[in-house]
């Protein structure tokens, strides 16, 4: 009973995404069940339909800058923190993980007014604003753990031997620190690159990350080219969560 | 050791404060400001203030999505209940690297984009899909169902889609179990079921209803899967807000509603902690 449970709910889990990519492979113009012959041509259109190759070089930008932005200002953060313990760490930690507590769509409004209010609508330092923000309690958790495994003798050696505080964090803290920093920059970026509520509420037509062209395009009509681009989507989250897997990072995140 | 208090420990911290003082208290402060001004066809009233946009929320037609908001989020969240037990004790009985592979395959629709999944659904739910392909050649129902563009498309989409928030606090938490806590019940003759109703299920129910809340207010806030599921006839508490804020352009009513979303969802993560603490063994309620 409980086998026959986990193997259905296995099963429920998995549908959606293996169908899609099952699907991207149909040769014919709609989908005719069962799949016989398998075709690349729908990978072909959807590669040279210009909407989804911009909007996957805009999400491609977005995602870039919003988790090199948040990774630097958050290792900064988690610095001052684990190593200093300033009086309210604890609220200032609280603050930082606060963005968890609002849903997407809440934070989508507060974003779209405020946008407007000060001129950014439709602007991509608007997106990455929200985007940072949305990946900010990641990135802090994550980069707390890794300052935490290096361990303070290291850096008190480094200073009782001449270097300043600023040449020893360069020097030593964050060569220690690389691995850690690599798992959370290719987390924020995944987190951002797929990121679809806040965006939807955030832009008008004319700045689409990938996921928002998607789900316009779904929304209009469902063929195979949209699922050979969503099939693309899956492969490159897949080799991000295969290098997450590698660097020991995932096993962080879902145990914390 | 150089001496902690010749530095200022602010200096690393300050950049990320500003950063989310512009990119997250900004934009909530502003949103409730607007939702304390009238709105006119020119735009915001910033001149007056009013409490009618909360009061315009009272409106029936916006009972009723709340309502249909509700049921659905009520009955994902009780499928999610019913099955987390079997699927966590079979999890956390497999090997370690068993249980690292079944627990990405769990945690994998938060790493797979929505749309994608919403397509997926789509694919398999619609009349001519997958699923009433199969069931129909198969002479199991002669007419396809009707499994998506109403309630039960939502529900079936969300219930895979969250329910790791359910699965991972209570795994944690029976990993964490002792052995021979069930080991010491067998000896003194408890049945197994009594061993699951009196030991493991108390140990693990602060867990199993933080995850539960958890769970809920994903089910009352997600966007994409209730647009592109249940379409839009099924309105929902999150298209309702984009319906306001991004086609009748009614800021101080959208700001309302995003602060009424956002208070439900602290008052329920207030009340999970607050009932999650009643349950633990010892305190409060007892089986």
């Amino acid at each position: 009973m409980i086998i026959a449970i986990n193997i259905l709910m296995l099963g429920v889990v998995l549908a959606p995404v293996i169908v899609v990519m099952w699907m991207s492979f149909t040769p014919t113009a709609t989908f005719v069940l069962p799949v016989t012959a398998f075709s690349l041509r729908w990978y072909r259109e959807a590669l040279s339909y210009p909407g989804f190759v911009d909007a996957f070089w805009l999400s491609f930008e977005l995602a870039t800058l919003a988790a090199a932005i948040t990774v630097a200002l958050s290792f900064l953060a988690a610095y001052g923190l684990v190593r200093y313990r300033p009086v309210g760490s604890g609220a200032l930690k609280a603050f930082f993980t606060a963005p968890l507590l609002v849903s997407a769509v809440v934070f989508g409004i507060a974003m779209l007014q405020f946008v407007n209010r000060v001129g950014l609508y439709n602007q991509l330092s608007g997106l990455v604003l929200a985007h940072v923000v949305l990946v900010v309690p990641f990135a802090i958790r994550s980069l707390e753990v890794t300052l935490r495994g290096v361990p303070e003798e290291i850096e008190w050696a480094a200073m009782i031997l001449g270097r300043s505080r600023l040449g020893m964090m360069l020097r030593i803290t964050l060569p220690l620190c690389t691995r850690g920093l690599i798992t959370a920059f290719l987390f924020c970026f995944l987190l951002s690159f797929s990121e679809v509520t806040t965006t939807i509420f955030m832009t008008g037509p004319g700045l689409q990350t990938l996921p928002v062209r998607i789900y316009s395009y779904m929304s209009d009509r469902i063929d195979p080219t949209v699922a050979a681009v969503s099939a693309l989507v899956v492969l490159l989250s897949l080799a991000l969560v295969a290098v997450l897997n590698l660097l020991g990072g995932l096993r962080r995140l879902t145990t914390e | 050791m150089p001496d902690r208090r010749a530095e200022i420990p602010w200096l690393f911290v300050a950049p990320l404060v500003l950063v989310m003082v512009v990119g997250f208290v900004w934009p909530l402060a502003q949103v409730l400001v607007n939702s304390l001004h009238p709105n006119t066809p020119q735009g915001i009233d910033t001149a007056h203030w009013t409490l009618g946009n909360y009061q315009r929320l009272a409106d029936p037609f916006y009972g009723e999505i709340l309502l249909r908001t509700l049921r659905i989020s009520v009955a994902v969240t009780a499928i999610s209940g019913v099955l987390a037990y079997p699927v966590a004790l079979f999890v956390s009985r497999r090997s370690a690297r068993a249980q690292s592979l079944l627990l990405l395959a769990y945690v994998s629709p938060w790493l797979i984009n929505t749309v994608v999944k919403a397509l997926g659904w789509t694919l398999l739910l619609r009349a001519n899909g997958m699923v009433n392909t199969l069931l129909r050649t198969l002479d199991v129902i002669a007419a396809p169902m009707k499994l998506m563009l109403n309630e039960t498309g939502v529900v079936i989409a969300l219930v895979p889609g969250h329910f790791m928030f359910v699965l991972l606090p209570l795994w944690v938490a029976l990993s964490a179990l002792d052995p021979a806590l069930s080991w010491a019940a067998g000896t003194l003759g408890a049945r197994p079921s009594a061993v699951f109703w009196r030991v493991v299920l108390p140990i693990t129910l602060p867990a199993f209803v933080a995850g539960l809340v958890i769970n809920f207010i994903m089910n009352m806030t997600v966007f994409a899967i209730p647009m592109l599921l249940g379409g839009a006839r099924n309105m929902v508490a999150s298209m309702l807000a984009y319906q306001v804020n991004l086609v009748s352009l009614d800021w101080p009513l959208g700001g309302a509603l995003a602060a009424a979303l956002l208070a439900l969802t602290l008052g329920l993560v207030w009340m999970g902690q607050r009932s999650a603490a009643l349950f633990v063994p010892g305190r409060g309620v007892r089986p």
